[in-house]
């Protein structure tokens, strides 16, 4: 008899189900066909013989990994670079967020945030090509201008010395004004009323920020970190991959790069997929550590 | 003193923020003038705010280049047909997924969520890219881009606010399901699917890594993957510059004349940039409230 009535409301809803069934199949391919392939990095894969059809290897590819003579440079390299954006870049909207905050000509206010989310629009690509232009030692308008002050022409790109400045610079000039959005809209949310009454307490600028603004935003800002922590082991393979080149690749070689590498480039897709894999398990790891860390600091959390 | 302390400090927080504006925009000013300069005249640097031989040569060549042509027209084809068929598939199982008499509404929630927590890597990914037949093909672009968790949820808070005394009387106006959904929910949810259809347009439009690697087929690659290849080729001649100054020769060979390769490619960027540029301060009140809702449900 329920399962009479259960069935009518399924009927009922069949249409609802008619416009669910493209999603559920496209998950499906898109989504659980490559977690079922995860296997791919305990078998020796061969095209032909499929996700399935190739025979086992067991740990090989996680041993040649391990034994890979460059493989502590690129765990170190990814980590020193997904930990100095996070370290650096995450505090960045915040302090941007709070400097706006404090402007009270709404007009300037609105341009200088519209001008903020323009370089999120545009690609690595983009980007990069820019940073090419602009930085440029031969005729380029930053050069240009140190000069101007007496200072030798610098080499920003494809150099050692610049090449960690460069990742963690343009991260930030492209993500800076939409990662502050969010810290926009949480101040709004901030009653007015604590305001006035840290006024009346004799609370300064500076202090009715540290005693009001930083503890408004405080419980979006750690829900954010826990987000950035679960990344920490790829360090963006985009920016990497454009900016990266052999004169850095001591400093610059990076996870993310090694697997696409090694997989597109050069048909090695079991050894990339275990490498894959082992980023993937890392960040995981990560991700409840960390989620479990804040619920016991901050009481809040993600799960 | 108090009043005065505030006002040094009001003074330098609009001085640095003028200079924070100013540097997220001059880059494209800079690119502007470069692309609207003489390219021969450009080499010459010194170049920051205003062409100094002003020129459309540049547009005119970047125009008349068929490779160039091509890849733009597969980003706009890319860029519609993805960011329409998105829009529309997105929104169709967002309106299953608000209705909370469905039955089985939160294991299908949990379905979709689940792949955001643990993903199963590039390579897994690409090998059933290939298994679908999907490399090297136009549809590489569109298919795999269909669905976004975090749009879906968007989309699915957005709808769930409309209050539903509009379907019961639509009901009893005689409407079925099919029509209360584009005659009723469609016409209301204009503002969250503008800002969908923006954050999907951007990320096709933008997308520079499948026409890189998915597609080796040089007719199918977009605007973007160009531009990558350009940037390849640029490195190689800005290191053989490198090397001329080095060894002490003379400046490059400056006997093209007209446009350079840099001054084409700083027009293509131009015209990559400029659409994006014209279309989204007028979105911005929407995709501010979808980056909110998105992170809150997030």
């Amino acid at each position: 008899m329920t399962a009479n009535l259960l069935w009518k409301r399924i009927w009922r809803h069949k249409l609802f189900y008619l416009f669910m069934l493209p999603g559920i199949i496209w998950f499906f391919l898109f989504s659980y066909v490559p977690l079922y392939g995860i296997q791919v990095a305990f078998r020796d894969f061969m095209f032909s013989g499929g996700f399935t059809g190739s025979p086992w290897a067991g740990l090989k590819y996680f041993e040649q990994f391990f034994s890979y003579y460059q493989s502590f440079e690129l765990i170190r390299n990814t980590i020193v670079i997904s930990l100095l954006k996070l370290l650096i870049g995450f505090s960045m909207p915040i302090i941007l967020s709070i400097l706006l905050n404090e402007v009270r000509n709404v007009t300037f206010k609105k341009t200088v945030q519209t001008l903020s989310y323009l370089p999120y629009f545009v690609s690595w690509i983009v980007v990069v090509t820019l940073m090419q232009r602009l930085l440029t030692p031969y005729g380029g308008p930053l050069n240009d201008l140190l000069s101007s002050f007496g200072m030798e022409p610098i080499q920003f790109l494809n150099n050692t010395t610049w090449f960690y400045q460069m990742i963690v610079g343009s991260d930030i000039w492209k993500n800076i004004g939409w990662n502050s959005i969010i810290y926009m809209a949480a101040i709004a949310g901030i009653d007015q009323q604590l305001y006035e009454a840290a006024k009346i307490d004799g609370a300064g600028r500076f202090r009715q920020v540290w005693h009001v603004t930083l503890p408004g935003i405080r419980n979006i800002a750690v829900i954010l970190f826990i987000l950035s922590v679960g990344s920490l082991m790829s360090a963006g393979y985009e920016q990497l991959l454009l900016l990266n080149g052999p004169a850095t690749a001591a400093i610059g070689s990076v996870l993310d790069v090694h697997v696409i590498n090694s997989g597109i480039g050069e048909g090695r897709l079991s050894y990339a997929a275990a490498v894959g894999l082992f980023q993937s398990v890392i960040a995981l790891i990560l991700i409840l550590t960390v989620n479990r860390i804040a619920r016991k600091v901050s009481d809040v959390s993600l799960f | 003193m108090a009043k005065r302390q505030f006002s040094i400090f009001s003074g330098l927080n609009y001085l640095f923020l003028t200079l924070f504006g100013l540097s997220m925009i001059y880059p494209f000013i800079y690119i502007l003038a470069y692309s609207l300069n003489d390219g021969k005249d450009s080499m010459l640097g010194a170049l920051y705010f205003l062409p100094r031989k002003f020129t459309l040569e540049n547009y005119a060549e970047v125009f008349d280049n068929a490779r160039i042509w091509q890849a733009y027209k597969i980003t706009l084809y890319r860029t519609l047909l993805g960011t329409f068929l998105h829009v529309a598939l997105c929104t169709l199982m967002a309106y299953a997924l608000s209705k909370k008499s469905l039955p089985g509404r939160t294991f299908f929630t949990f379905y979709i969520f689940l792949p955001t927590i643990f993903s199963a890597g590039f390579i897994p990914y690409f090998i059933t890219l290939q298994k679908l037949h999907l490399i090297n093909s136009f549809w590489v672009y569109v298919i795999p881009m269909l669905f976004n968790f975090m749009h879906i949820v968007i989309l699915r808070t957005f709808l769930q606010g409309i209050p539903e005394e509009l379907e019961e009387s639509a009901r009893i106006d005689g409407y079925g399901d099919f029509q209360i959904f584009v005659r009723i929910i469609l016409p209301l949810s204009g503002p969250v699917l503008a800002t969908i259809a923006l954050f999907i347009g951007v990320s096709h439009w933008n997308d520079w890594f499948s026409g890189a690697y998915y597609v080796s087929n040089k007719d199918i690659i977009p605007v973007q993957t160009l531009l990558q290849e350009m940037l390849t080729e640029a490195e190689a001649l800005s290191s053989s510059m490198q090397r001329a100054a080095q060894q002490g020769g003379q400046t490059v060979n400056v006997n093209i004349e007209g446009a350079t390769p840099e001054s084409l490619r700083m027009a293509l960027l131009v015209i990559t940039v400029f659409p994006i540029l014209c279309i989204y301060p007028f979105l911005q009140r929407y995709f501010v409230k979808g980056v909110m809702i998105g992170s809150v449900k997030g």
